[in-house]
């Protein structure tokens, strides 16, 4: 299989702390892999350093057949149309509407009218917010709001989508449908990744999981379906 | 189109967001570009009336006393086949005295008590349009001052060369203050684009994370920095127009400097919209200036 994300020998140092050290692993096409660990063991650090919103200080980085580390700074928004990516604090446009939020990705690429219209409708069916078309993001859940993220994240067919925390501000039950929506999302071709601290995530799936603790790669198995942390 | 509306939305909403820090944009801009219009205002009528007081100037050279009629008609042929010279028109010591009495009715006694006519025969010499600088004219008289029968040349020298100084000094001062006020007014638009930035930091990180161009993320600000530019320019205009009709109106009012009125003038509509993009431009170069450092693409 190809290999669609690649970290060979990555490190990030933050104010002489090691952020990341020494990392290396590979995702597959059409996986679903769990990042695991505790909160500042680098999970983050290495998400966004997979949409190059952060440099490594060593090692290399290649997404999609790319060198994110060596990519100029005209070429980056490109590799972010390609990587779709999901915060924990869902980071949608208060004063838009659901629609607008999630037609923002198009609008960015210079998408036809016609397009934008089928795709967001289609993005806010596969997230179960399509009734919500026309309302404001404050007057959302949590977890409609969440999901509306995730609508915006898939609406231009990523080949990536990167996942930090989703669950974090979610209770078990919309915690269970957002894990649900991202097997879902990976089962039709996109590789999913989703970093989070939470073990419970894990009983959720029967996927790859890579944990860090405190920058470093410390194992990498897979777990069973309904079997806990 | 999407991505077109899209864009000019994002600005009109920034301006909307941001509607106090737009409408002080707007007057401090009006006020800084109203400054540099008074001294270009002035400039382009000074220009005008310079122009139309050179189209005017005639030279009198004034014949000796008593000169036969032959030396005159030498002296007439001489000017008039001067290469210096438009037109010539002689003025017998008659049509002279009579052309006194026309114009100083009230004082016409005066020349009663010394009998025999005292004003000089002469000629009135237009010179051609390209010698009638002050350099020109001025070597031109002095030639013909040495002329035989010619007593004596006058004309109007020291008004000519004080007005070429004073466009010289407007001329200056207009740049000082235009370069200086338009600084002044790309900061003014800057600082108000760095004003709506920040307010908007989260929403372009939003923008930066699914895959915005810098070019992008820039447009609606730099769309706002114009349009704020021509706004401001705008408005200075009004207000000079306003100003500039009062200042007529004054003068008509007043009596004084009759004819002033209809010397002057406001700027045609082809300078108002030049000046109306010249706002424009200093608009977006203000919007240029703070954004600089803003959208590289990393984090």
């Amino acid at each position: 299989m190809d290999a669609i994300i690649q970290l060979i020998h990555v490190s990030k140092w933050h104010d002489r702390r090691a952020a990341l050290s020494d990392v290396t692993f590979e995702i597959e096409k059409g996986e679903f892999v769990l990042l695991m660990g505790a909160s500042g063991a680098g999970k983050s650090t290495l998400l966004r350093m997979l949409i190059a919103e952060e440099q490594p200080d060593e090692g290399q980085i290649f997404v999609h057949g790319k060198n994110v580390t060596k990519l100029r700074a005209s070429e980056i928004p490109y590799l972010r149309r390609k990587v779709g990516a999901v915060f924990q604090d869902f980071r949608l446009l208060p004063k838009k509407s659901v629609f607008d939020n999630v037609a923002l990705p198009l609008i960015v690429q210079g998408a036809s009218e016609k397009d934008i219209r089928r795709k967001v409708t289609e993005a806010l069916r596969a997230v179960d917010v399509d009734h919500k078309n026309d309302q404001l993001p404050n007057g959302l859940s949590t977890g409609e709001q969440q999901r509306v993220c995730i609508a915006r994240s898939i609406v231009n067919g990523p080949v990536v989508l990167l996942a930090d925390e989703p669950t974090g501000n979610l209770d078990p039950e919309r915690t269970r449908e957002i894990i649900e929506l991202f097997k879902l999302i990976n089962a039709r071709g996109t590789t999913v990744v989703v970093a989070t601290h939470d073990p419970h995530v894990l009983k959720y799936v029967n996927r790859r999981v890579i944990t860090l603790v405190q920058g470093v790669l410390v194992a990498e198995r897979r777990v069973g379906e309904g079997v806990g942390g | 189109m999407r991505r077109l509306f899209y864009l000019v939305r994002e600005a009109w909403v920034n301006m909307r967001t941001n509607r106090t820090t737009t409408i002080v944009a707007i007057l401090t801009t009006a006020f800084a570009l109203a400054c540099v219009g008074i001294f270009l205002l002035l400039y382009v009528n000074l220009r005008n009336a310079a122009g139309s007081l050179q189209e005017d100037v005639k030279v009198m050279v004034y014949l000796e006393d008593r000169l036969p009629s032959e030396p005159v008609r030498e002296l007439e042929r001489t000017l008039k086949t001067d290469r210096m010279v438009d037109g010539v028109l002689f003025i017998s010591k008659e049509q002279a005295l009579g052309e006194f009495r026309v114009q100083f009715p009230s004082e016409s006694h005066l020349l009663e008590g010394l009998g025999e006519n005292p004003l000089p025969a002469s000629f009135v010499v237009t010179l051609a349009p390209s010698f009638r600088s002050p350099d020109a004219m001025k070597a031109w008289v002095e030639r013909v001052q040495t002329m035989e029968g010619v007593a004596k040349v006058d004309y109007n020298q020291e008004w000519s060369s004080l007005l070429a100084r004073l466009i010289g000094y407007i001329e200056l001062a207009a740049i000082g203050v235009g370069i200086l006020l338009s600084a002044a007014a790309v900061t003014i638009i800057g600082n108000t684009t760095r004003l709506a930035l920040l307010a908007r930091q989260e929403e372009i990180e939003i923008l930066r994370s699914i895959g915005a161009t810098r070019t992008f993320i820039r447009i609606p600000y730099f769309l706002e920095g114009a349009v704020l530019g021509a706004c401001g320019s705008a408005l200075s205009l009004g207000i000079l127009k306003f100003a500039f009709e009062l200042f007529r109106q004054q003068i008509q009012l007043t009596g004084r400097f009759s004819g002033i009125e209809g010397m002057i003038s406001f700027f045609p509509l082809s300078v108002c919209l030049a000046l109306v993009m010249v706002g424009m431009g200093l608009g977006f170069a203000g919007s240029v200036v703070s954004l600089l450092r803003v959208g590289d693409g990393r984090a």
